[in-house]
C-alpha cells in the first residue's frame, strides 16, 4: 500500500523555478497584453467564459488601473455593456441574457466605482436586491436559487459599503453567520463546518473588516494556519498541500494583512514566485511558472506584488481589491489589524 | 469571488485548427445537409446507419471535396450564410445524436472528450460504447458556441424554443459547460414547471462531474435539486399519516446515499476537492440530519478512503467534522434522555423527538474510544507514509479538540494565554516575529453573536464540561511521539512537520 500511495496516491506538492525565470517586473507587457484581450474573440473560449464576464471586466480592469494604464480602456463602451446588464430585480448578470448573481453585482459595482459613474445605474434597485438576499440566520444567498456560501456574505457587504449603505441589511446577524463557519484552526470555510479554505478566509476577514469585528478573529492562529501555506518555492497554496498559485498569494497574502501579520511571511521569496509566473513574450501572469497567462491572475499577481510594496504599481487595498486611491475618493476604508 | 476563475480545462481543447481540418469537419457537415434528401438506393441504409454514426458512402465526400473548400474563420460576404447554415445543420445533428445516445442507453455513467483535432472519418462525432458517452474534440468547436448563442437568445425572448429542445440544449451544454448558471436555472425553472423531472438532473450532474468533478455550479444546482425533492417528499408525508411517511424517509435514505457515492466518485477524480467534500457536510447536515448512525457509517466507511490518500487534507476534515458532529449530537441526547428521566411519566412515550428524517436507530457511541482511534489510525499513518502536512494537520486539529476538552472538564481551567518567546513563528523563514501571542483562546468565544440554538459547536463546548476525555494523549504522550519520529526519522520533510507540530504544541500549552 506504501508504494501505491508514494506513487500514485500523491499529488506534486510545489514547483521548482527555473533559473531562467523571469525576475523583473514587465509591466508594460501586461498593460498591452490586458488592453489586447478584449479584442481577442475567440468563439469557443469567449463561450466557455462568458459565465463570469462581468468579473473579468472587473479584473482587467483594476489590474489595469493599479499599472496607471486604466486610460487605455474603453469607457463608454464598458459603462453601456454594464447597464446593459442590470436586471429588473436590481442584480447584475455576468453578461447580457445570463441571470442576476450577487458574484457580478459586486463586480459591477466595482467596475462602476473605479470609473466613478455610479450614477449610471439604478442604485436603489442594487440595495433592494442585496437586501432581499438575506436570509433569516444572517447569511446571504447568492441569487434568488438560494445558495448559501460566505462568499455571498462578502459579496453583500462589499457592494453595500461601496453604494455607503451597510445600514440596509441585518449586519448583526449577517457577522453571526460569518462566525458561525469558523472553524477550530482560525479559518473559515464556505458554511458552517465546512474546511478552511484560503479564498473563503479572504472573503471572512474582508466581511469582519467591513463589518468592523476583526476582533473576532483570532488573528494569530489564523495567521499561524495563514504562513504555513507558504511553500519551499516561495509561492502559497490555498490549503495543505495543494500547488503554490499566484491567486493564493492574493488571497493569503490579503487576509494576513487583514488581520496584520503580513510580516510573518517570507516575502523576498514570495516575490521571486509571482515574478517567475510572469510571461515575458505575452505579458500577464500564469498561476504557475510556465503555465499560460489570463486576465485572473494577471490581476492577483500584480495585486500581490502591491501589498509587498512594489514600485510603479499603485497601493491596493487588502479588502476590495482596487486601488487605495479610489477608495479614499470615496471616504471607505475599513480600519485593518495593525 | 472566484478561487478559479480559467474556464474549466477542457483536455483536447479545441483551438484554432488549420483551413485544412476545417474542410475535414465540414464534410459531416455535408453529410447532415444532404443526407436525407438522398434519394439513390444507398439511401435508406445510410439514413439507419447515420444515426448511429456510421460511415457515409465514399462517393458523397467525393462529390462533396470537388467543391470549393469550406474553411474557419467564416468565408466573407456570399459564402457566409451557406457556412452558416451547414454549421447549424451539424450541431443540431450532434444535438439530436446526444439525445437519441441519451435515449437508446439511459445508463450512460460517463463522458468524455476524445481527443480529435479533425473530423477524419465521416462519422457522427458522439460515440457511445457501453456506458461511456464520448464526443470528438473536433466538434466542440461548432458545438458549444451555437447552443450557448441559442439558449442566451431564448433568456433575452429573441428566440422561441420547444420545451423538448430546451432541455436538449441545456444538457449539451451543460455537458460542455457545467459552470455556466443560466442554464441550469433554465433546468430549475422546467422542475419548478413539473415539465422535468428532477431525479434526471442528479443524473446529469453525476454526468458532468465525471468530467469537470469540481464544477461549483453543478455541485450548487444539485443541492437545489435535493432540496426539492426533501421538501416534496416531506409535504407528501405531511399530507398522508397513514404511514406512508416511513417511505419518505427511505426516499431521503437512499438519495443520502447516493450522494455519498458520487461525492467519493469526485473526490477520487480530483485531489481535495472542497466542493464535492463540502457538498458531503451538507447532504449529512442537510438530509441526514446529523443521525447518529450515519455519523458513525461514514466514519467508518471514509476511514479506508483517506488511508489511501494521505495528502487529501479534505478527506480528513471531514473525519473532524463527523466526530465533533457525533459529540454535540450525544450530548444532546444524552440531554434529552436525562430530561426523560426526570420525568418518570414520559419516560417509555412515543412521543420522545428522534432522529428527524431518518430510519437509522439511534446508537449509544463511545466517543472517547472514537477519538482514540482516530489518533491512533493517524499515527499509523504517519509512521507509515513519512512528509505528509495533511496527517500532522489533522493531528493538531483532534489533539487541540481534546486539550480543550480536558481543559473545560477541569474546575480549574483558566484561559489559554500564552506568551511566546521572540523567534516562534511557524513562518518557513520569518523576517520578525510577534511579541505576544494569544494563542489559543477559544477559537469559539464568539457566543455573544450566536444564536446557540443553532450552532452546535458552541453548544457543544458550553457541554464539555459533562464530556469524558482521553487520560491516555496529553502532551508528555505526543512529546514522546514526536521525539520517537525525530530520532528515527530520515525524511526531512517529517522531520521538518514532526517540529513544527512540536512548536506548535509548545505554544498550544503556553511553554
Amino acid at each position: 500500500m506504501g508504494d501505491v500511495v508514494s506513487k500514485h496516491g500523491t499529488p506534486q506538492k510545489d514547483v521548482a523555478i527555473k533559473s531562467d525565470a523571469p525576475k523583473t517586473l514587465f509591466l508594460d507587457k501586461h498593460a498591452q497584453y490586458i488592453e489586447a484581450y478584449g479584442a481577442k474573440k475567440d468563439d469557443y473560449e469567449y463561450c466557455m467564459s462568458e459565465y463570469l464576464r462581468m468579473s473579468g471586466v472587473y479584473w482587467g480592469l483594476t489590474v489595469m488601473d493599479l499599472m496607471g494604464e486604466l486610460h487605455r480602456m474603453n469607457r463608454e463602451e464598458i459603462l453601456a455593456f454594464i447597464k446593459s446588464c442590470q436586471h429588473d430585480c436590481g442584480g447584475f448578470s455576468a453578461s447580457i441574457g445570463h441571470d442576476p448573481h450577487l458574484l457580478y453585482t459586486l463586480s459591477a459595482v466595482q467596475i462602476l466605482t473605479l470609473y466613478d459613474s455610479l450614477s449610471v445605474v439604478d442604485i436603489s434597485k442594487i440595495i433592494e436586491y442585496v437586501k432581499g438576499l438575506q436570509q433569516e440566520d444572517g447569511s446571504f444567498a447568492g441569487d434568488k436559487w438560494g445558495e448559501i456560501d460566505t462568499r455571498f456574505s462578502f459579496c453583500a457587504v462589499a457592494t453595500l459599503a461601496l453604494l455607503g449603505k451597510l445600514d440596509a441589511v441585518d449586519i448583526d446577524k449577517a457577522i453571526g453567520f460569518v462566525l458561525s463557519c469558523m472553524n477550530f484552526d482560525g479559518g473559515f470555510g464556505c458554511r458552517p463546518g465546512s474546511e478552511s479554505h484560503a479564498g473563503q478566509i479572504y472573503c471572512c476577514t474582508g466581511f469582519l473588516a467591513i463589518t468592523d469585528q476583526l476582533h473576532k478573529v483570532n488573528a494569530d492562529l489564523l495567521g499561524w494556519w495563514l504562513c504555513e501555506r507558504q511553500l519551499p518555492s516561495g509561492g502559497l497554496n490555498g490549503r495543505p498541500e495543494k500547488l503554490p498559485d499566484v491567486c493564493y498569494s492574493w488571497w493569503v497574502l490579503a487576509s494576513l494583512k487583514i488581520i496584520g501579520r503580513l510580516h510573518w511571511i517570507d516575502r523576498e521569496k514570495l516575490h521571486l514566485f509571482i515574478l517567475a509566473c510572469q510571461d515575458e513574450e505575452t505579458g500577464g501572469f500564469a498561476d504557475r511558472p510556465g503555465d499560460i497567462v489570463d486576465p485572473f491572475h494577471t490581476l492577483f499577481g500584480i495585486a500581490g506584488l502591491s501589498l509587498l510594496g512594489e514600485e510603479g504599481i499603485k497601493p491596493v487595498n487588502p479588502v476590495f481589491c482596487m486601488p487605495e486611491d479610489v477608495l479614499r475618493r470615496i471616504n471607505v476604508q475599513p480600519e485593518l489589524v495593525s | 469571488m472566484h478561487f478559479a476563475a480559467c474556464p474549466p480545462p477542457f483536455a483536447g481543447c479545441p483551438g484554432r485548427a488549420s483551413a485544412e481540418n476545417h474542410r475535414d469537419d465540414l464534410m459531416y457537415i455535408t453529410c447532415c445537409s444532404q443526407g436525407y434528401r438522398d434519394s439513390d438506393p444507398l439511401s435508406e441504409g445510410v439514413k439507419h446507419m447515420a444515426g448511429r454514426g456510421c460511415v457515409r458512402p465514399a462517393h458523397r465526400l467525393t462529390r462533396k471535396s470537388s467543391s470549393p473548400p469550406l474553411s474557419l474563420p467564416p468565408p466573407a460576404a456570399g459564402d457566409m450564410a451557406e457556412w452558416k447554415e451547414e454549421v447549424e445543420v451539424l450541431v443540431q445533428r450532434v444535438v439530436k445524436d446526444i439525445t437519441g445516445a441519451f435515449r437508446r442507453n439511459p445508463n450512460i455513467d460517463e463522458i468524455g472528450l476524445i481527443p480529435c483535432p479533425e473530423a477524419r472519418y465521416n462519422r457522427s462525432p458522439i460515440v457511445l460504447v457501453d456506458n461511456k458517452l464520448g464526443v470528438e474534440s473536433w466538434c466542440v468547436k461548432f458545438l458549444l458556441p451555437y447552443v450557448h448563442n441559442k439558449l442566451l437568445l431564448h433568456r433575452q425572448k429573441k428566440l422561441w424554443l420547444h420545451r423538448d429542445e430546451l432541455i436538449d440544449v441545456t444538457c449539451t451544454l451543460l455537458l460542455l459547460n457545467p459552470d455556466f448558471s443560466t442554464a441550469w436555472n433554465v433546468r430549475k425553472e422546467l422542475i419548478r414547471s413539473d415539465i422535468l423531472n428532477p431525479v434526471k438532473d442528479l443524473h446529469l450532474g453525476k454526468l458532468a462531474l465525471t468530467k469537470f468533478p469540481k464544477s461549483p455550479e453543478t455541485w450548487i444546482h444539485r443541492r437545489w435539486v435535493l432540496h426539492q425533492l426533501q421538501q416534496g417528499y416531506t409535504t407528501a408525508a405531511a399530507r398522508s399519516k397513514d404511514g406512508s411517511c416511513r417511505s419518505s424517509v427511505e426516499h431521503i435514505h437512499e438519495i443520502v446515499q447516493e450522494e455519498m457515492r458520487v461525492c467519493c466518485e469526485a473526490a477520487g477524480r480530483y485531489p481535495s476537492n472542497y466542493n464535492s467534500w463540502s457538498h458531503r457536510i451538507w447532504v449529512v447536515q442537510h438530509l441526514g440530519k446529523l443521525n447518529v448512525k450515519l455519523l458513525v457509517d461514514e466514519l467508518s466507511s471514509t476511514k479506508h478512503w483517506v488511508s489511501m490518500h494521505v495528502s487529501d487534507h479534505s478527506g480528513f476534515h471531514y473525519r473532524q467534522f463527523l466526530l465533533r458532529s457525533l459529540q454535540s449530537k450525544t450530548l444532546q441526547d444524552r440531554e434529552r434522555s436525562s430530561r426523560a428521566t426526570s420525568h418518570s411519566a414520559k419516560e417509555q412515550s412515543p412521543d420522545l423527538p428522534s432522529d428527524e428524517g431518518g430510519n437509522w436507530e439511534s446508537l449509544s457511541v463511545d466517543l472517547p474510544c472514537l477519538i482514540e482511534e482516530e489518533m491512533e489510525l493517524n499515527q499509523d499513518l504517519i509512521e507509515s507514509y513519512p512528509g505528509h502536512e495533511t496527517l500532522w494537520c489533522h493531528r493538531r486539529q483532534i489533539f487541540s479538540w481534546i486539550h480543550q476538552m480536558r481543559n473545560e472538564q477541569s474546575p480549574l481551567a483558566s484561559p489559554l494565554v500564552a506568551s511566546l518567546k521572540s523567534g516562534d513563528t511557524p513562518a518557513n523563514g520569518s523576517q520578525s516575529s510577534p511579541a505576544y501571542v494569544g494563542f489559543p483562546t477559544n477559537s469559539m468565544d464568539v457566543d455573544g453573536v450566536l444564536d446557540p440554538s443553532k450552532h452546535g459547536y458552541t453548544q457543544e463546548t458550553k457541554r464539555l464540561k459533562r464530556a469524558p476525555v482521553q487520560d491516555s494523549i496529553n502532551h508528555d504522550s505526543e512529546l514522546r511521539f514526536i521525539s520517537g519520529i525525530l530520532s528515527s526519522c530520515r525524511n526531512s520533510e517529517q522531520s521538518r512537520f514532526a517540529a513544527l507540530y512540536r512548536k506548535w504544541l509548545q505554544t498550544l500549552l503556553g511553554h
